[in-house]
This record gives structure tokens, sequence and C-alpha cells, in this order.
């Protein structure tokens, strides 16, 4: 067994676990650690540097993409660093039974109309919950949905769901991709409460977890149970502004909190506070980003990655000989039909960012990098442009410091969450018909 | 020559042979352990991707009747829908013949049809819906091969991010699961040589060659891109990245991973040489256009070397389905963006040349040549979010003869027209396969005894 110094706020609750006790220290088994220090918190199909003809793979095999069960009813009890209180929320009750259901849920592919989608495999446990593979990710038949694919660490915290802020509550937003045509594609309500009803490992799940049987209500609750308890804070961030330890954060990553905080202005809406950090104001702004793709025009040139190294360049209309029509993204608008909300999307929060590419609503930017050069040029100025949104002036330097800063938002325990996430079953179907 | 001349004796091949033909040819892109036949073939199995507010909309087997003879000659003759939209793509025989293997990969079903039974009537013999779980997670079953007993099946995904690392899936015949062999990555090469920057765990094609006890795999990409509208994926960089660029030689016996080659930009289907003396496969890469050779050298040792370009390369024309000649010296290579069917001479496999092309339609995919190479059909189909769009998306079946220098179109089927849906892949059926008489020609051996006998009641 190992002990190990936990850099958390404890809560007053004694947590106990069969895996984990929490008493001012975390015990872990070897073979826990062992898994969870083997975990990679990206792709396992690595392609960094792929632009390059020296790049090299470093791929991992689906074998070792085996996890050991966290006591997620501990974490979603348990303070951590630059997380608010409960309160600040919109927290359910932690239920043990009703996590474990919902944790099922979440990763089972039958609850989509042909069998093939689940939540998991747009939101990807080492993919920082999201996918860093697609710049949006495709859904039921490979139909496009034409949103990046958010994380979903700390997501309780949203006061609105959704880029366009169009949902307020998590138990009710998991119907959204559940039903949407383009991504699970259920017909109905009825069909999913029904396959589970006949799935039969499911109905002593929900007996347990809520005393009846699977319904609208409490498939919503169950999914927002295990959801609200991926909460991933205690970054070295945390730990050095809220735990006050000096030397976590080095001299590099220090100058890019201030600048974040200063001269950069990305506190304005990325808001730092003096007991928890969010990193959003929970409001929506027109960063340039959404206007751009729908009213700039197009290239006429697409480069196109063949290969490592290899790049090619394809006239547009051979891309759109074998393209359906972009669909177009007016942002909040498309919820409220208010001119003054065109292109309007919500503040992302910045924790685990650095897990999280492609990045913005769309996933235009594959890098953090990238993101700081377009906040430095003062997006693409235009009328309703946020007037937040203006030229930086930030030296090469300062916009490495940021990305450096911006990179120690990642929580400490990622790793736990996603070694839990590989713990758990996949639902297939397991049936065979003649 | 730089490959190995002294092979091993030719395994032998089970041969069924059908009627007489000088050429020998072989049924040219089949496992050489299945019931091969030669002659005219009676019948094309089209595995069709059903087509949202088309028809029934269901992917469906269509049966044409392309033998010349025939009453119904150049007819869809039946059609068999098996439900729902599974992304319809490639089929393959067991080693006898009896039954088509054809798989989704989408919703990851394989159906298995009877074919023996009645060659001109398959029927829905059994469904493998739990391909996923009883693999340990492997998505996309690709190509169906016939091993001896056995169908030797790609993935070309995972369960668990839908990305293009996969998984070798072993059946038997009756399709009860085997074994899953997982492709050789980094952290996990089982024993296999990285002889390059590559080993990326993807998977696409496979072909054996028993006399070398050797096989073959390529790579292609995952779900997610696969199924992804085609013009939003070229777009999209992080999408770009993720396409397979390797291909591994195994041990066919004991199913491990030998060598990782690297092949850069998506090297798709394999075609191994016939001759016992040429010990080589070629494969060719779909987004750089280049024809790759796969060949044992003097050593003994596998080795994998570009050898030629396939069209303007940085025109991108999607090189996808290719079929060698029974006599190796024939490459036909099909490019889905300009729609044409290209023979290469590949006579030295080390210098292919290009001496003929011919658009066959707006869009391009499959070929398959009959035993003696005289008669070649395309289909159109490539992916469902993959096709063109408007009115470029043709889909058809046609039938062309070849004379060693001109295809000659014999007749086509509009699948759109007929209401069916995206042409995708083909493979034969013939009643001598199964010990039957084709009904015509038995009908017509009646009507003959019976003149005859009447002949002689009058005489």
């Amino acid at each position: 067994m190992l002990r190990l110094p936990i850099s958390v706020l404890v809560s007053t609750l004694l947590l106990v676990s069969t895996e984990i006790v929490i008493d001012g220290f975390v015990t872990i088994t070897h073979a826990q650690q062992a898994k969870q220090a083997a975990i990679r918190l990206a792709s396992g199909d690595h392609k960094e540097g792929y632009e390059s003809p020296q790049y090299q793979t470093d791929s991992l095999s689906l074998e070792v993409r085996s996890g050991v069960e966290a006591n997620l009813f501990a974490i979603v009890n348990t303070a951590q660093f630059g997380l608010p209180k409960k309160a600040e929320g919109r927290f359910l009750e932690p239920s043990e039974p009703a996590i474990k259901l919902g944790r099922k849920l979440f990763f089972d592919r039958r609850l989509s109309r042909n069998k093939t989608m689940s939540c998991a495999m747009c939101h990807i446990p080492e993919q920082g919950f999201t996918n860093n593979e697609l710049q949006r990710p495709i859904g039921f038949e490979g139909r496009a949905i034409k949103r990046n694919a958010p994380t979903i660490l700390n997501v309780v915290y949203y006061q609105r769901l959704f880029a366009d802020a169009r949902e307020n509550r998590l138990e009710q937003q998991v119907w959204g991709p559940l039903l949407a045509s383009n991504e699970m594609n259920n017909p109905s309500v009825g069909q999913v409460i029904d396959t589970l009803a006949q799935l039969p490992e499911y109905p002593k799940l929900f007996e347990d977890a809520f005393g009846e049987m699977p319904n609208m209500l409490n498939v919503g609750q169950a999914l927002a149970q295990y959801q609200q308890a991926l909460l991933a804070g205690n970054s070295r961030f945390d730990q050095w502004r809220y735990g006050r330890q000096q030397d976590v954060l080095n001299a590099e990553e220090k100058e890019g909190f201030a600048l974040f905080a200063g001269k950069a202005q990305c506190s304005s809406c990325h808001i730092v506070g003096d007991e928890y950090a969010l990193f959003t104001d929970q409001a929506l702004h027109d960063t340039g980003v959404g206007y751009q793709v729908s009213m700039r025009p197009e290239t006429t040139t697409i480069s196109v990655q063949l290969a490592p190294g290899v790049v090619g360049q394809l006239d547009k209309s051979v891309v759109d000989s074998v393209g359906e029509d972009k669909p177009n993204d007016v942002g909040r608008y498309e919820v409220t039909l208010d001119p003054a909300d065109r292109w309007k999307y919500r503040t992302a929060s910045l924790r685990n960012i650095a897990l999280t590419a492609p990045y913005m609503h769309n996933g235009t930017f594959a890098s953090l990098e990238s993101v700081v050069r377009f906040y430095n040029a003062g997006g693409v100025p235009h009328d309703g442009q946020s007037a937040l949104i203006r030229p930086l002036g930030l030296s090469a330097d300062e916009q490495a410091a940021l990305v450096a800063f911006m990179r120690t938002l990642t929580g400490s325990n990622v790793g736990e969450l996603v070694a839990d996430a590989f713990a758990a079953p996949i639902g297939d179907t397991s049936s065979t018909s003649r | 020559m730089k490959f190995n001349l002294k092979s091993m004796a030719y395994a032998s091949v089970l041969a069924l042979a059908l009627g007489v033909s000088a050429t020998q040819a072989d049924e040219t892109c089949m496992s050489p352990y299945m019931a091969k036949i030669v002659g005219q073939e009676d019948f094309v199995y089209v595995w069709t991707l059903g087509e949202e507010g088309l028809g029934d909309e269901q992917d469906k087997l269509v049966t044409i009747s392309v033998n010349p003879s025939a009453p119904d000659y150049g007819t869809v003759i039946e059609t068999l829908s098996v439900g729902g939209r599974n992304e319809a793509h490639h089929s393959g025989l067991t080693d006898d013949r009896h039954y088509l293997w054809a798989g989704g990969l989408d919703s990851n079903k394989i159906f298995i049809f009877d074919v023996h039974s009645d060659p001109a009537k398959p029927t829905l013999f059994k469904t493998i819906d739990d391909f996923v779980a009883k693999s340990g997670g492997v998505v996309g079953p690709h190509t169906f091969y016939a091993l001896a007993g056995r169908i030797m099946i790609t993935g070309l995904s995972n369960n668990a991010d839908h990305g293009g690392r996969t998984a070798l899936v072993e059946y038997t015949n009756t399709g009860d699961y085997i074994a899953t062999h997982w492709m050789p990555t980094d952290d996990n090469l089982q024993g296999a040589i990285k002889s390059g920057q590559f080993a990326d765990g993807y998977g696409y094609d496979l072909r054996a060659m028993p006399r070398r006890n050797a096989m073959f795999t390529s790579s292609f990409t995952g779900w997610n891109n696969y199924m992804m509208d085609f013009g939003t994926m070229l777009q999209d960089p992080e999408a770009m990245k993720r396409f397979g660029n390797t291909a591994v030689v195994w041990d066919l016996h004991t199913r491990k991973p030998k060598k990782v080659f690297d092949m850069p930009g998506a090297p798709l289907e394999i075609r191994c040489a016939w001759k016992p003396e040429n010990n080589y496969c070629f494969t060719t890469t779909a987004l750089t256009s280049q024809i790759w050779l796969m060949y044992e050298d003097e050593e003994g040792e596998w080795q994998a070397q570009a050898v030629g370009d396939i069209g303007d390369p940085s025109k991108i024309p999607l090189p996808v389905d290719i079929s060698i000649t029974a006599d190796d010296n024939g490459l036909w290579v099909q490019t889905f963006m300009d729609g044409k069917a290209r023979y290469f001479d590949v006579s030295d496999p080390f210098a292919p040349k290009q001496t003929y092309e011919k658009v066959i339609g707006s869009q391009l995919n499959m070929i398959s040549q009959s035993w003696d190479g005289k008669r070649a059909y395309f289909t159109s189909s490539l992916l469902d979010n993959w096709d063109k769009k408007g009115e470029a998306d043709e889909q058809f079946f046609k039938s062309y003869t070849w004379n060693g220098e001109e295809l000659n179109l014999e007749f086509e089927i509009d699948f759109k027209a007929e209401k069916l849906g995206s042409a995708h892949q083909m493979r034969f059926g013939a009643y001598g396969l199964y010990g039957m008489e084709r009904p015509w020609e038995a009908a017509a051996a009646a009507v003959n005894k019976s003149d005859k006998s009447s002949d002689l009641a009058a005489q």
C-alpha cells in the first residue's frame, strides 16, 4: 500500500470505500497506482508532429485501456482546490447507485438507434472527455454535428448548457443528444425507456438507484449524477493560488497568469475569483470566430494533409463535389432569434484546457498557441463583436507565457477519472440472430 | 529480380473447374483457399447500400444475371433487403463458397447469405449482431477473407474512441467467434519489427500467401472518418491525421505480426501474385496515389517499396479498388475522383506502366474481373458519405468486355432508377459450383431430348 499526500481541501465527510480512504491521505493499492500512472491523458493514437516528415507513431494498444473504478461518490462530496462549493453548481443530491447507473448509461452504445453511439463516443475519457481527433464530432450514420464536443469535466458548474446556452440543467440536457437526429437518433423518449427496460441488467439498477423502473426523469438524473461527479480541480494553478504553494508554478507560468489577469484581459470573461475559479463568466460573447465562418468569403484552395509531411492542394470545387453544404451556425441567435445574439457563444471554462483540443465552439483552432494568436490579433473586427476583443499587443514571449499558464489548469485527479472510465463496461449488443 | 525465385512449392488450392478456359485464369482477387471457377459466371452479387429516400431505404444483396446465354441476362433477378442502413461495404465467400459474408461498417452487423442452396436466389442464413462484443471492441468489419474453414475479418475501428486502431477477427465458416488478433502498436509490437517510423495499429484489407506462410494487412481509417462527410473531413486537419500509414506482414499460421512497413497515405486493397515464383503483393495508397509492392527479397526477407504513381498524385485521384490479372502481368486500378479504370502493365512489378484508361462514370470504386480476364464489372459507390453529391452521385453496375486493348460496355444497371441504392462490393456465383445445371440449358437439353425422341418416334 502507498500513502500519498493529497493536496485537496478535505471535506468534513469521512469517506470510506474499499479502494480509497480519505483522512488527509489517499490510500491506493500498487496495482491501482500502476494503472493510473500508465494512463496517457491523450489519444492513444498519438499524432503530435504529424505535419512533419519526421513524425513517428507512439501508439498504444487498446488492450491497455483498462482502468480501476474510482469512488466517484467520494469525489463529488470532496472539495477540491479551485472549485467552488457545491452550492455554486447545480448538483443533485449525490447518490452512489445513481452515479454507478449513470456511468453505465454513459458508456452504453445501445442507447442510440442503431446501437453504435454512446455519450462516450464523443466525450472520450482520455481525450479530456471530449474528442481531440475531430474539429466537430459526427453522429448517427456519420451525420454532421456543427459544434465541437465540449468537455464534461466540471460541467455541473455551468449555469447554462450547450455553446448556445439553450439548456439549463444537466438532467434535461442529456435528452438533447439522445433524441437529436444527427447524434444518437432515438425516435422518441419512449423508445429509449423501452430499450432500457428490455435490457436485462438495467431494471434492477434503476430500482436500486431510484426505486422505480426507467423513465424520462430518472434517466436524465442518472446521467447527470455521473457527470456531476467528474470534478477535476486541484490543478497546479489551484495549488499555487488557493493552496498557497509558491513553488508549484514556475516563473513563466506565473507571468502567464499575470498577463491573463492583466494585459491580455482574459480574466474579463474567464473569471478567476478569490476563493475559486471557474474560468467562465457564464455569459455569451461574439468573439468573431462564428462571424468569420458565416460571413467571410471561403478560400478557393484547400490544403489537405495527405500523410506525415505530405500536403496536397485541392481546388474548393473538388472538395465541394464530395461534400455536403456546411451547416451555418449563428450561435445564440438560433435560440432567441434576436439579431443582437448573432454569433454569440457561451464562454468556455479553461479548466483542463490542455486536454481538450481542438478549441472554440467549432474546433477551428488546433492549439492553444493559435487561440492566443487569434485573440492577440483582436478577433475578426465587425459590428457586434464583443468590445472586450481587441488587439492585445502581446509579444511572442508573452503569448508563450499565456499558453504555459493555461497548461497548469489540468486537474490533479483527471487520471483517476479516466482510469475509472476505462473500468466502465462498454455496452454493445450481445446477441446473434438467425 | 529482387524477389526470391526459389520459392516453396506452390500450395495447392481448392479448384473447382467450371467450363473450359484456355487461359486457366483464376478468380483473380480471391483467397487461394477458396474453391475457384474458370469459365462463365452466372451471377454477380452486389452488396448495396440503402439510401435514405430511395426505394425501401435498406441495405440489400442484389443479384444480377450476367451469363449472356441466360434469358434474363443483364437484369436484376433478385433483391434481399436486410434492414437498416448498416454502411454496407465489403463481402467475401467462405472457402467452400456456400456462404457469402457481408458486413456493415456502421452497425457492425454481419449478414451471412446462403448462396449455394439456390445461387439465383440467396437467402439470409444468419445475422451476427454481436461482432463488437465478441471481438472485444472491434468496430467496422471490412474484409471477409476465406482461410481453411474459417473467415478472417479485418476491422477498421474500435468501440473505445471510433479511431483507427483495430484488429483481425477470426470466425468459423458457420459464424462462431474464434479469436481476435490486434494490430501491432508501438507499446505492443507483438514481436514484429517496426521497420520505419510508423506502427499505427490501423487495419483495412487482408490477403494470404500460403506458399510463403505469409499474410498481409493494410490500413485505412476509423469510424469517425469513414462515416464522415468526405468534403467536411478534407477540411478538418485533425481528421486528416487519422489515416493509416502502414502495412503489416504476418505469420499466417501463428497469426502473429512479423514486420510493420511504412506506407504513407492509407494503403487499401492488397492483391497478391498467383505464380509460385512471384512472391509479391501490390497495394495502392488512397491519399498519396502510389502503387506499392511488398516482396520477398533474395534473403527471404519481406520488403516494401513504392514502385509507381497513379495519375497525377497532386490532384488526389484517390485510387480505391485494384485487381490483378491471373497471369500477374496486369493490374486494374480504379480512381474514384475522376471515375477512371486504369490498366497497368506490371510484368515488371518494380516498374508498373499505365497502358490504358477509360472513364467509367462520374465516380468509380469497385472492379471484379472474370476468371479469364475477358469481362470486367464495375460499381460506383465508395462510402455513403464519401460518394459525390448531386447529379455526380451516379450509382451503377456496369458490365464490360476486355479484349486486351479496349473496354466495351455490354450493359449497365442504374441503381438509382431501379430504386436499389448505392452499388458496392461484387462477388460471383455460378450454378456449376454446386453441381447444378443452368436451368435454361437443362430446359434446352430437355427440349432437344424431347425433339429427338419425337423424331425417333416419327421414324
